[in-house]
């Protein structure tokens, strides 16, 4: 702590200024356990050999793991919900990623029109998308409620995602580095590939990997544009509504130890890759010529 | 700007002039995809469930099409919906507030306190209780809040009660605990970028000019830190206007907000009354994200994530 102090912090300071530190580390403890709390809970009773989430605890047992893994019905559900959020995951970020480049450098009329547009299906609550989307299927089109209209309604609040976070990164994004690519030759197919892809993967694979979670765990759209089959949620749902949870416990437990282990790997990954590429802040201490 | 041309290439990007009507189309291509999607699965749903708003149902429950603003006027006509929706900003107003003061807190300790690096990590930890079942971890705070719940449990035990309390679940108490806790980490997140950014040799400055803390803070802080506010305001309020299921699972027979209304009309088969509420709120929320347009920075929120 001596060494290397800043002078301002020789400054007198506050008389409380001891105790808001600790009371800020208070509230910051506070906020762990009431974030965590629940996730404890839902892990622990999986465990626990009680039929219902309750009081007492009645003794670690993994009788719901074997249960979950012989749970036909809840398999499917898992199976159905990994396609869906994989399918919306690919469709929603190459719809996304195709819009965000128009709405950067294209010359739309209103882009900031557009922009609020593709904000609202972000901010519109989801129960009304589900229900004029319910509306719409069952008696404007006609359409018979499936998977695939469960995977259109992911789709409305998924590209939005894609566009807006791949538009921003493209808006910070140097196009000097594409017409040096230019004027030593590339086509424009090759730029694309080899120049401007690279730069903005960062921000295509954070869309792709939030269109992820949010279908994975997207209950209220599936709820309205569901047919007979069950996803994850919706099956987790029935579950609750009978209060019956311990291998829905157990799967949650699973998935939440799954993603965090490829966001573990993800980000190993990553990190390892952006050391390797030269960080925009050294890019920016070229003088420009 | 001329395009000069070395080597075959254009090294400027070419202006509009330079293209014609076919290589505009061509430009816009790429948008089509997401702009017929957004139209067809999003406006044009919008745009039926109006109509079917104008509408009107009989006694056997069919839609008769007549065409009036009935199903609006008879909403505010109805006191019952009128104060649930009353009760529903309210339970908005309340909620946004404990979240921005409590991430204020969070996110200026984090920001003010700990390493960047740390922060980060911690940002993260706050995160991860996302990737979890939304719906499980609303039906946890069951087990926290219940009557035989954790809760309970340790106040007993603490002899601060003598025997359970039914004061925490099944009520606007637990509604209002747990729709805190779903949206408290949108509020740090979009807290800590404006606290990271703010340059804290200026509450300095303003001491060294006499000002006390309290009053560097409310006058040099919080007035730049004002758009961040504004935005994890519009994060926590807005989702609460549509929430139908942690009411549902905790807020019992009384707790229930405006979304458990127009899923009550649904359910009914009463369509035109329930497409009238649902657009009244999806009018109400785009008022905000116009008025409010500037800052919504979407993308500064869920790409930390």
């Amino acid at each position: 702590m001596a060494k290397n102090v800043d002078p301002l912090e020789t400054m007198p300071v506050s008389r409380y200024a001891g105790l808001t530190r600790w009371g800020l580390r208070l509230i910051f403890a506070f906020l762990m356990l009431f974030l965590y709390l629940p996730i404890v809970f839902m892990v622990a009773f999986s465990f626990d050999a009680s039929q219902t989430p309750s009081f007492p605890i009645q003794g670690p047992t993994l009788h719901w793991y074997d249960v979950m893994i012989n749970n036909r019905q809840l398999l499917s559900a898992v199976g159905n919900t990994i396609s869906v959020s994989l399918i919306v995951a690919v469709l929603a970020t190459i719809i996304g990623t195709m819009a965000a480049f128009v709405l950067v450098r294209g010359r739309l009329r209103y882009p900031n029109g557009v922009r609020i547009a593709f904000t609202m299906p972000i901010m519109v609550p989801g129960v009304l998308i589900g229900i004029s989307l319910l509306i719409f299927f069952s008696r404007a089109v006609h359409a018979n409620l499936s998977l695939m209209t469960v995977i259109a309604g992911q789709l409305v609040v998924t590209v939005p995602f894609v566009v807006l976070i791949v538009a921003s990164r493209l808006q910070s994004f140097d196009r000097k580095l594409e017409w040096a690519a230019a004027d030593l030759g590339a086509s424009p197919r090759r730029t694309l590939r080899h120049v401007v892809l690279p730069l903005i993967a960062p921000a295509i694979l954070a869309g792709a990997l939030i269109c992820i979670t949010l279908s994975i765990d997207e209950f209220v759209i599936t709820w309205f544009t569901v047919g007979n089959q069950l996803t994850l949620p919706t099956y987790i749902y029935t579950k609750i509504k009978f209060g019956v949870t311990p291998e829905v416990n157990a799967v949650a437990t699973v998935m939440l130890v799954a993603t965090l282990l490829i966001f573990g790997i993800a980000s190993v990954v990553l990190g390892r890759g952006r050391r390797r590429l030269p960080g925009r802040r050294r890019r920016a201490a070229i003088p420009p010529a | 700007m001329t395009a000069e041309v070395v080597g075959g290439v254009d090294v400027a990007p070419p202006t509009v002039a330079s293209r014609g009507r076919t290589a505009r189309l061509r430009e816009l291509a790429p948008f089509l995809p997401a702009g017929l999607l957004l139209g067809v699965l999003f406006f044009v749903p919008l745009a039926v469930m109006f109509i079917f708003s104008l509408w009107t149902t009989n006694a056997n429950l069919d839609i008769v099409p007549t065409w009036n603003l009935d199903n609006y006027a008879q909403f505010f006509q109805t006191g019952a919906y009128v104060r649930t929706l009353a009760k529903t900003v309210a339970m908005g107003a309340a909620v946004t507030t404990i979240c921005l003061l409590f991430s204020l807190a969070v996110a200026y300790f984090l920001a003010r306190y700990i390493s960047r690096r740390w922060a980060r990590v911690a940002l993260l930890v706050i995160i991860v209780p996302f990737w979890s079942s939304y719906l499980l971890r609303v039906y946890s705070w069951q087990a926290i809040l219940g009557e035989k719940g954790a809760l309970n449990q340790v106040l007993m035990g603490l002899g601060l009660i003598s025997e359970p309390s039914r004061l925490f679940v099944y009520n606007d108490i637990g509604t209002f605990i747990v729709l805190t806790y779903v949206y408290l980490p949108f509020a740090i997140l979009v807290l800590y970028a404006s606290l990271e950014r703010f340059d804290y040799t200026q509450l300095t400055a303003a001491q060294d000019l006499g000002a006390s803390p309290s009053r560097a803070f409310r006058y040099i802080l919080l007035p730049q830190i004002r758009p961040g506010l504004i935005t994890a305001a519009i994060f926590v309020f807005i989702p609460i206007l549509g929430e139908f299921l942690t009411p549902s699972m905790v807020g019992g027979a009384s707790g229930l907000l405006i979304a458990n209304l127009i899923q009550t009309f649904f359910k009914n088969a009463l369509v035109p009354q329930g497409a009238a509420l649902g657009l009244l709120i999806v009018a109400f929320v785009t008022v905000l994200l116009i008025i409010f347009r500037k800052y919504l920075r979407v993308e500064d929120v869920y790409a930390r994530g």
